[in-house]
């Protein structure tokens, strides 16, 4: 990595300028999960609607830096690392797009959650774990920025503890189903939102996984650890059985 | 970058066709280039980059001794065509050259036909033996620089009275007419348009099916997309040389970082 100006000084205020863009498309996700998450928590529908209204935002922001990164690329011709820039700016922003999502996805349920009865401590945890998320998307970003590859690789160790968290509640909701079938709708909608913050634990990682690429200029080749829904899964059987 | 190469941007990097070894240039007291190891190897296009005064030119001149031609140069090292050392004394640079042939930076047409101009070369080197085969030879090489359509009903006219992009493919197919293993190229689109320099971009990519290719360019673009391999030279030292891939995305040396990046000049 170099830290040398361009000759060109608008070529460096064009880069500089889609990172923000991205690093500000950040921020709107990030809160964007943890109001949703609070709004499961709280019951509070005016702040899940409001999630459900921003996430617009999100995706004209995304629409906003692939064009701002294909006129750059049209017209600056960028090489090696301001090349890498680019591309790993593209990817997380189509990363950060998906996550908003979620969120918005996260709040809608949680309308429909806040019609039912409640599980005991099941958003609390829910909630907790979107914060642990949020940490991982942060971290990830971070180490963007500051071409942290240290954290970066942190950052993918971590998502571990995300995959154990979402199987945890995994097997608690698939508890309460079998206690009380009238849990069954509830529990769907806790599930799937639980398997969608474990699903954006992923995108944190994909993030953490550009800041590699852009550092390295590859990809990471080793094997991350996965605690995948499999043992879970097995778990479940037995309780049947 | 495991792989960068799309499938016809392979080479077989088993045939080096010139190999240079420790290649120094003085220009008098000037140290022009300093120790330069390279591999040109067969049927590819090797592209040569490097800011103004770099050597890149002075290397590419080493490759058929047209130093020879300058006073004050002298050139130490080894430099091999097909294992012959070409500065070897039994050499003979006139011939060198027509195996060897050169393209330059502005189109110098002789002062003559069309014709003429290609037939030069073949005539002199006595490579034909009478004039329907010299006819073919002229065809083929204007054919091979994709200028035949626009001359052959005006093969009297003057060289000089074409535009730049077909006299600069005039004088490739001049260059081609004797049958070069090597081409070499001192940035040949640099008095071009975009249309003139994409039909030479073309015609580089298919002239390396028969000869290898070593194109001196300014245009890192041009460089990027016409060759297969990439040098890249700074202060006369060869600083890194690579798949051309490889060098424009993920260069290992930093030096080339800043070039192709547009951060040193």
């Amino acid at each position: 990595m170099i830290n040398e100006k361009h000759i060109v000084s608008s070529f460096d205020r064009d880069l500089e300028s889609v990172q923000a863009m991205v690093m500000k498309m950040g921020g709107l996700v990030e809160a964007a999960m943890l109001d949703a998450a609070q709004a499961l928590d709280t019951r509070d529908e005016e702040l899940a609607a409001k999630v459900r209204a921003n996430d617009s935002a999100i995706d004209s922001m995304e629409d906003q830096i692939q064009h701002e990164c294909a006129r750059l690329i049209a017209v600056r011709t960028p090489a090696a690392t301001d090349l890498r820039t680019v591309l790993s700016v593209m990817r997380i922003a189509g990363q950060l797009e998906r996550c908003g999502d979620y969120a918005k996805n996260l709040a809608k349920r949680s309308l429909v959650l806040s019609q039912l009865p409640q599980i005991d401590g099941a958003t609390g945890s829910i909630r907790r774990m979107s914060r642990t998320v949020v940490m991982q998307l942060k971290d990830a970003l971070d180490a963007y920025i500051a071409r942290d590859l240290k954290l970066a690789h942190e950052v993918r160790q971590r998502d571990q503890e995300i995959d154990q968290m979402y199987n945890g509640l995994f097997r608690e909701f698939l508890t309460h189903m079998l206690e009380d079938p009238r849990n069954i709708t509830t529990c769907m909608h806790l599930h799937f939102i639980a398997k969608n913050i474990e699903r954006v634990g992923d995108h944190a990682t994909g993030i953490a996984e550009q800041v590699i690429y852009l550092v390295e200029g590859q990809l990471p080749t080793d094997e991350r650890p996965k605690d995948s829904g499999v043992s879970a899964l097995a778990a479940a059987s037995r309780m049947e059985g | 970058m495991n792989d960068m190469r799309i499938a016809d941007r392979k080479v077989s990097t088993e045939t080096a066709k010139m190999t240079a070894r420790g290649v120094q240039v003085y220009y008098g007291e000037n140290h022009a280039l300093k120790d330069v190891d390279v591999d040109i190897l067969s049927g590819t296009v090797t592209a040569f980059i490097g800011p103004s005064g770099c050597g890149k030119s002075t290397f590419l001149r080493c490759l058929n001794r047209m130093n020879d031609t300058v006073a004050s140069a002298r050139v130490l090292g080894e430099i091999k065509l097909d294992g012959e050392n070409i500065y070897d004394k039994r050499v003979d640079p006139v011939t060198l050259r027509a195996r060897v042939g050169m393209v330059f930076q502005k189109p110098n047409p002789f002062p003559k036909s069309i014709y003429e101009n290609v037939a030069y070369g073949p005539r002199i080197h006595g490579l034909t033996r009478n004039k329907a085969e010299l006819d073919e030879v002229v065809e083929m090489s204007l054919k091979r620089a994709a200028l035949w359509n626009e001359v052959k009903d005006r093969l009297d006219a003057p060289g000089t009275g074409l535009s730049g992009g077909q006299q600069q493919r005039l004088c490739i197919a001049r260059a081609v007419a004797t049958s070069p293993e090597v081409l070499l190229m001192d940035e040949p689109c640099s008095a071009l348009d975009p249309i003139a320099t994409a039909q030479v971009e073309e015609l580089i990519d298919e002239l390396r099916s028969q000869f290898s290719v070593v194109i001196v360019t300014h245009s890192m673009q041009q460089a990027a997309r016409v060759s297969q391999r990439t040098a890249f030279f700074h202060l006369g030292h060869l600083v890194e040389y690579g798949e051309t891939g490889q060098i424009f995305t993920n260069p290992k040396d930093p030096r080339t970082e800043s070039y192709i990046t547009g951060r040193i000049g």
